[in-house]
């Protein structure tokens, strides 16, 4: 236990900043990113609009060194990060854009679009497409309103904001950040020579930060209380929104081994935590329905930080993932110092907010069966604003046709019960049936009343039928057009 | 003018340099405040006991209603709001007791050592058991014109019914915040971010119970108001000051998201029941309308919310035959507020509707009736409250928007797009604005100003007008700079205080330019006369003039001799001549908007100085199994008179637009029967994303049209564009009828949200099934 560390290091301002927890009256492990940024005296540019991943104006860029020795910079809700995710990587805020005097291009443009009106929104627009730029790629108009759907402004109307997105992004140069690559390569290596899992314990808390997944079992086997974390996009919510205090974490954020995707003859095999855009694109062609959800998981920003692990032991009725990973028959692999299991989602995820996983026990991958040609799956998500928006209803669908007749289906939807749920007795009616449109007219009746959800915030339990209906209609419509 | 010149703010914007409130460095000494709300939505408090919470290390105050020093009271208008309950709770975030603590943390932990026992009562969550248990605020409103009986006894066709628009939460992005900083004696000093800092101060000082010279109120920028600033930052800033006043140290007071969301007032929610009477053509002969109004649970602005909602219950519209009430009920939520547009939207609302319903029963396209039914130049120009429509731009712009956004052969093509497509079905609509510009209470319509001249030639402005974002300092800065015919960089806008500028009216009801521009304008008047006397003297005396006061111009930097142009001093030079001949370099200016009045018990005057136009086309594809929508293509023609900074109206009037697009869409609020707030986060709040905006964005401004008699022929255009969004929801529903091929007009309330385009999907196949 001796090994470990007590203190976190990052690059800011072009330095290594160390933070001993115990000797900083202001810090606790669970102090945001956000928070921390603004009790700086030369940081408060990043704004709090919400303090739950929502708004976007907390958005910093953190810069991570990978593997192949290059620099990504991704955008995040600082509100969410707790201090030790940022461990060993570089954050950049909107004051480090300038550079001796001079703005930088994005800022430019936006002042010469006019993109900004009171301005309080404005560093976390400047931020999110500081992301792009540095991804060096010219990208599509869409791929800069998916890079910026996280951020909210009330001003604008957003297309001036667009109109200096594209701009700036359409003529990129080499900027500060270019010319300092090799320093910051340096800076990030020198990090990660130290050896030595970090634990922090300061008051009642103790956060524990390995680099290795034995450590992380080994440590989860002693300390059956301590809560995982990874991306926090649901945990930090507890901190900030719930004033909760939480005694005891491992972050496994760090770990390399829960990032790796791995393809096999019959199935991939996702990493628990590899980041939802990274995995959006690499599902892109052979799942299709899942890099559709995706789409429309939450922001860019979000996504940067979660992985499919949380959605998962999450088990919300409205997990987007659940539905879609079902349909295509998911299995999960899970981990613990005594062992492995693999058990279906479907299985996995016992009621409202429930799982099997044990006490000792964490997510390892996700293992998805590659889909043989006759199956056709689906996934759909109705929601009140097409992006960063929560489900009303979401679904996942597959259906195997033999001579157009129903030979195997499953129906799971989202947001229609305590947990993500199969329409058995829909399903049950469509089998051996003829894949039709008056079938699939009789089984919709079966289906509006199959459920019986509930009325909330988002949805009432009237619309969330018709909205389940539907979708199986519109599933096959698509079914017919493929 | 040059158009591109940008936001006086922006490069403090996007180099994160802009100072808000929050971003002011803290004091070692400052104290953070959180407030202890209700938590039932009627009731009384039946006893309490602070004293764990007060003995909490780090606490530094605890206060409850009994330990305010001056008035419990911060009602606006009418004294119905107490700062904090003295007993009585009337909705679910009502402030009761105040902490102020070292750190946000301990005082998060106080609100929860607080010991409090309350009796609940039944409550009034909604308006139309409001309605039903007469729970009126304040005495009916009427306006009434012609003789409705008459025309309805004499109707073609006759159509009644009623609809809801939805509350809206402002989400300004910088939640409200004061900071509170105690001088010595009895000063005080708030910065606060308000649309109105002279009620702030009034109602700081009352609090406190001392004399308004007292307490000096500031504010640089907000990030973001709409309204939502103008009455309830005083809340804040009162709470803030108390604490601060009993600690003797400064106290911040940050609303988080979520207390913002569930404490606050939005915009209003309305009940509207109208019925009107039309002949076969479309003519609409009569109107009775019913506007009735969710008030919450107190007076603040609702009066005069209700006040404009009627100036606008007609919109574009010549209605000969006319009834307007506005009825304000009180339900336990809390106080609705001002919010861009002030009314005006609901009204407007109400109208389109029911002109959609005549298009729909004559089987026409709405155009055709809204077209003729419009105010006309000569007749059919007089409005219901006596006002004639002057220099009525609606044929102006409607020809003009008509052929640019193609209207006839789109809708022929949404014709062919809908009859060759069974699961998606597209609309469109156009729909115009009428709004009148001023304070419809005419006192407020003044404003004042303090221009200083330092020996170096810059310039500072002081005006009584806040930034939030709208760019009112922006057009100041170049108002000055055009009457002063100095560079643009040679003045500075000064952050608004009420030490330099007293007494001033909140910047609400788009007036910030017409006002405040009036009003620095006077001043620089004056400030130039002094300065032509004593150069047109020096060079008299110096160049061999013969010149006058009135032979000086003031242009491109320089003060010049008309007589002899090469007669021209520099302007600093000029300045210091001034200086050295003892003569003073600071003015204030005052103006007063003419002509304004209206009388209330009649419901008739001439409440307006000028009107605003503007009209928009939408065109929506709704999505008949997701309800979801998109809008393909929205095109808009807006009078802003001779814009001052053509960027800067075109921002206000897109992100106008937009914002109105949120409300008759996406942002929905719903309570429980408890009167709990469920949509209190952006979680479940949702305003317009980047995507939800048109794929094909046209805006334009109408040229060629000064308007006579205001600052440099402009036109105030904060609020008009929001009203532009109807267009969007009447496309919505232009669309959804076309599923029972426009013969019948479908039920959907503001918002149009997904869901609920789908429930009207479903009736109306209902109905067809019939
Ligand atoms: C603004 C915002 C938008 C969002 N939008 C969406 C959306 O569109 N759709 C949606 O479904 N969700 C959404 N979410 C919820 C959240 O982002 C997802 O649930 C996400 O997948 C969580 O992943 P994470 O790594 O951040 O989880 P964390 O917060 O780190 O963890 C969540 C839970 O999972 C557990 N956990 C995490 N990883 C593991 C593991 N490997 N093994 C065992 N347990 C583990 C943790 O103990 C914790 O209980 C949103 C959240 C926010 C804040
Ligand atoms: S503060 Fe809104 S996303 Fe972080
Ligand atoms: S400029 Fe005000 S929120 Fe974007």
């Amino acid at each position: 236990m001796n090994k470990h560390n007590k203190h976190i290091k990052f690059v800011l301002d072009n330095e290594i900043v160390s933070i001993d927890f115990n000797k900083d009256p202001h810090l606790k492990s669970t102090t945001t990113l956000l928070k921390y940024l603004r009790l700086l005296p030369n940081h408060k540019g990043t704004k709090e609009g919400c303090a739950e991943g929502d708004c976007g104006a907390c958005t910093v860029v953190l810069v991570e060194l990978n593997n192949d020795n290059t620099l990504e910079y991704k955008a995040v809700n600082s509100c969410l990060v707790f201090l030790p995710m940022i461990h060993g990587k570089q954050v950049i805020t909107v004051e480090n854009l300038e550079e001796s005097g001079k703005l930088h291009p994005i800022q430019k443009s936006f002042i010469e679009n006019h993109a900004s009106q009171c301005g309080f929104c404005t560093p976390g627009f400047v931020m999110s497409t500081f992301s792009v730029y540095k991804s060096g790629n010219l990208v599509t108009d869409t791929v800069i309103k998916d890079s910026l759907a996280g951020n909210l402004c009330r001003c604008t109307g957003y297309r001036p904001i667009f109109d200096a997105a594209k701009e700036a992004i359409s003529d990129i140069k080499p900027d500060h950040f270019s010319n300092d690559e090799e320093l910051t390569k340096n800076q990030l290596l020198e990090i990660k020579a130290e050896k030595g899992s970090i634990l922090i314990e300061k008051g009642k808390q103790i956060y524990f930060l390995p680099f290795k997944l034995t450590e992380a079992l080994d440590y989860k086997l002693k300390h059956s209380d301590a809560i995982i974390i990874n991306g926090a996009t649901d945990t930090a919510l507890r901190v900030t929104k719930k004033n909760e205090f939480l005694p005891h974490i491992i972050d496994i954020s760090h770990i390399d081994e829960l990032k790796e995707i791995i393809d096999t003859k019959d199935s991939i095999i996702i990493g628990a935590n590899l980041n939802l855009n990274d995995l959006r694109d690499l599902v892109a062609l052979e799942f299709e329905a899942l890099y559709d959800i995706l789409n429309v998981f939450g922001s860019k920003q979000i996504r940067n930080l979660a992985g499919l692990g949380g959605n998962i032991a999450s088990a919300s009725p409205i997990g987007d993932t659940l539905p879609v990973l079902m349909a295509y028959n998911a299995s999960v692999i899970l981990l613990s110092a005594k062992g492995k299991r693999e058990i279906r989602l479907e299985d996995f995820i016992i009621d409202y907010r429930k799982t099997s996983l044990a006490d000792n026990e964490i997510i390892k991958s996700v293992r998805l069966p590659k889909t043989p040609n006759n199956l056709f799956v689906k996934a759909y998500k109705i929601s009140k604003r097409k992006d960063l928006d929560i489900s009303s209803v979401s679904a996942g669908f597959r259906v195997i046709l033999k001579n157009n007749i129903v030979n195997e289906i499953a129906l799971f939807f989202g947001g229609m019960a305590a947990k993500a749920v199969r329409a058995k007795n829909t399903e049950q009616f469509l089998h051996a049936k003829k894949w039709t449109l008056e079938n699939i007219e009789a089984a919709r009746r079966i289906l509006f009343d199959e459920f019986k959800p509930l009325s909330d915030a988002r949805a009432e339990a009237e619309g969330r039928k018709i909205m389940a209906a539907n979708l199986l209609k519109q599933f096959w419509l698509d079914s017919i057009v493929k | 003018m040059n158009k591109q010149t940008v936001h006086e703010s922006s490069e403090y914007h996007v180099s994160g340099k802009a100072i808000y409130i929050d971003d002011i460095a803290e004091s070692p000494e400052l104290l953070h405040a959180k407030v202890y709300a209700s938590e039932i939505p009627a009731g009384v408090i039946k006893s309490f006991n602070l004293e764990k919470a007060k003995r909490l290390k780090g606490v530094k105050a605890v206060l409850s209603h009994k330990d305010i020093p001056g008035v419990n009271q911060m009602g606006p208008i009418f004294h119905d709001e107490p700062i904090l309950s003295a007993g009585k709770l009337e909705f679910v975030g009502q402030a009761i007791f105040l902490v102020a603590a070292e750190t946000e943390e301990i005082a998060t932990e106080a609100i929860s050592l607080i010991e409090i026992e309350t009796e609940e009562t039944d409550a009034i969550i909604r308006l139309e058991d409001a309605i039903e248990n007469g729970e009126l605020l304040h005495p009916v409103r009427k306006i009434e014109c012609g003789s409705i009986e008459k025309a309805f006894d004499e109707a073609e066709n006759i159509i009644e019914g009623r609809f809801h628009t939805g509350a809206q939460e402002h989400w300004y992005l910088e939640t409200q915040i004061s900071l509170a900083i105690p001088g010595e004696g009895k000063e005080m000093k708030v910065y606060c971010s308000t649309q109105h800092p002279s009620e702030t101060q009034a109602l700081v000082a009352e609090s406190l119970g001392v004399m308004k010279h007292e307490v000096e109120v500031e504010i640089r920028r907000m990030g973001g108001a709409f309204g939502g600033k103008e009455t309830q930052a005083n809340h804040v800033a009162i709470w803030a000051a108390l604490l601060a006043n009993t600690t003797h140290k400064p106290v911040k007071l940050r609303l988080s998201r979520d207390e913002d969301q569930k404490m606050t007032g939005k915009r209003h929610p309305f009940l509207i029941n109208f019925e009107a009477a039309f002949d076969n053509s479309g003519l609409i002969k009569a109107v009775d309308v019913t506007l009735n109004a969710d008030s919450g649970y107190s007076s603040d602005l609702t009066m005069p919310i209700i006040e404009r909602a009627m100036f606008h219950a007609e919109n574009a519209y010549f209605i000969p035959n006319m009834r307007i009430l506005g009825k304000a009920w009180k339900t336990n939520l809390p106080s609705n507020t001002a919010f861009r547009g002030f009314g005006g939207p609901q009204g407007m609302a109400g109208m389109e509707n029911i002109i959609d319903k005549i298009a729909r029963i004559l089987n026409k396209d709405a155009a055709e009736i809204r077209y003729i039914n419009f105010y006309r130049q000569k007749d059919n120009n007089l409005t219901p409250y006596g006002q004639i429509v002057e220099n009525n731009r609606l044929h102006i712009i409607w020809d003009k928007i008509i052929k640019t956004s193609n209207y006839y052969k789109r809708r022929e093509a949404v014709i062919f797009f809908n009859s060759n497509n069974t699961y998606k079905k597209r609309g469109l609509a156009i729909s115009p604005v009428k709004f009148g510009i001023s304070f419809t209470t005419a006192f407020l319509n003044q404003a004042g100003a303090l221009v200083n001249i330092y020996k170096d030639g810059s310039v500072l402005v002081n005006h009584g007008g806040t930034e939030m974002g709208q760019g009112l300092h922006t057009k100041i800065q170049m108002i000055a700079s055009a009457e002063l015919g100095i560079d643009y960089k040679s003045i500075k806008v000064n952050a608004t205080n009420t030490a330099k500028i007293p007494n001033t009216s909140a910047t609400a009801a788009s007036s910030g330019s017409d006002l405040n521009g009036m009003a620095v304008k006077d001043a620089i008047i004056k400030l130039k006369k002094r300065i032509a006397d004593v150069i047109s003297n020096h060079f008299r005396s110096e160049n061999n003039s013969s010149c006058t006061a009135n032979d000086i111009l003031f242009e491109n930097d320089y003060v010049i001799d008309k007589t002899k142009p090469e007669n021209r001093l520099p302007f600093a030079e000029a300045i210091m001549i001034v200086y050295l001949e003892r003569v003073s370099l600071s003015a204030t200016g005052f103006y007063k908007t003419p002509g304004i009045f209206y009388n209330t018990e009649k419901g008739k005057g001439h409440p307006f100085y000028y009107y605003a136009f503007g009209m928009s086309v939408s065109e929506v594809e709704i999505d008949l199994i997701t309800g979801h929508h998109e809008i393909l293509r929205t095109d808009i023609l807006h009078d802003a008179g001779k814009s001052i900074n053509e960027s800067l109206d075109i921002g206000q009037i897109e992100g106008g637009f937009v914002q109105g697009l949120g409300w008759v869409t996406s942002e929905e609020c719903k309570w429980d029967e408890k009167g709990n707030l469920l949509n209190h986060s952006p979680d479940t709040y949702k305003i317009p994303s980047i995507n939800d905006i048109p794929e094909d964005f046209r805006v334009n401004l109408l040229t060629g049209y000064p308007n006579p008699n205001t600052i440099r022929q402009s036109k105030a255009v904060g609020e008009p564009p929001f009203m532009l969004a109807l267009s969007v929801w009447l496309a919505i529903k232009d669309a959804i009828s076309s599923v029972a091929n426009h013969k019948i007009e479908p039920e959907i309330d503001i918002p149009a949200t997904h869901e609920k385009i789908l429930i009207a999907i479903e009736n109306i196949k209902a109905l067809l099934n019939q």
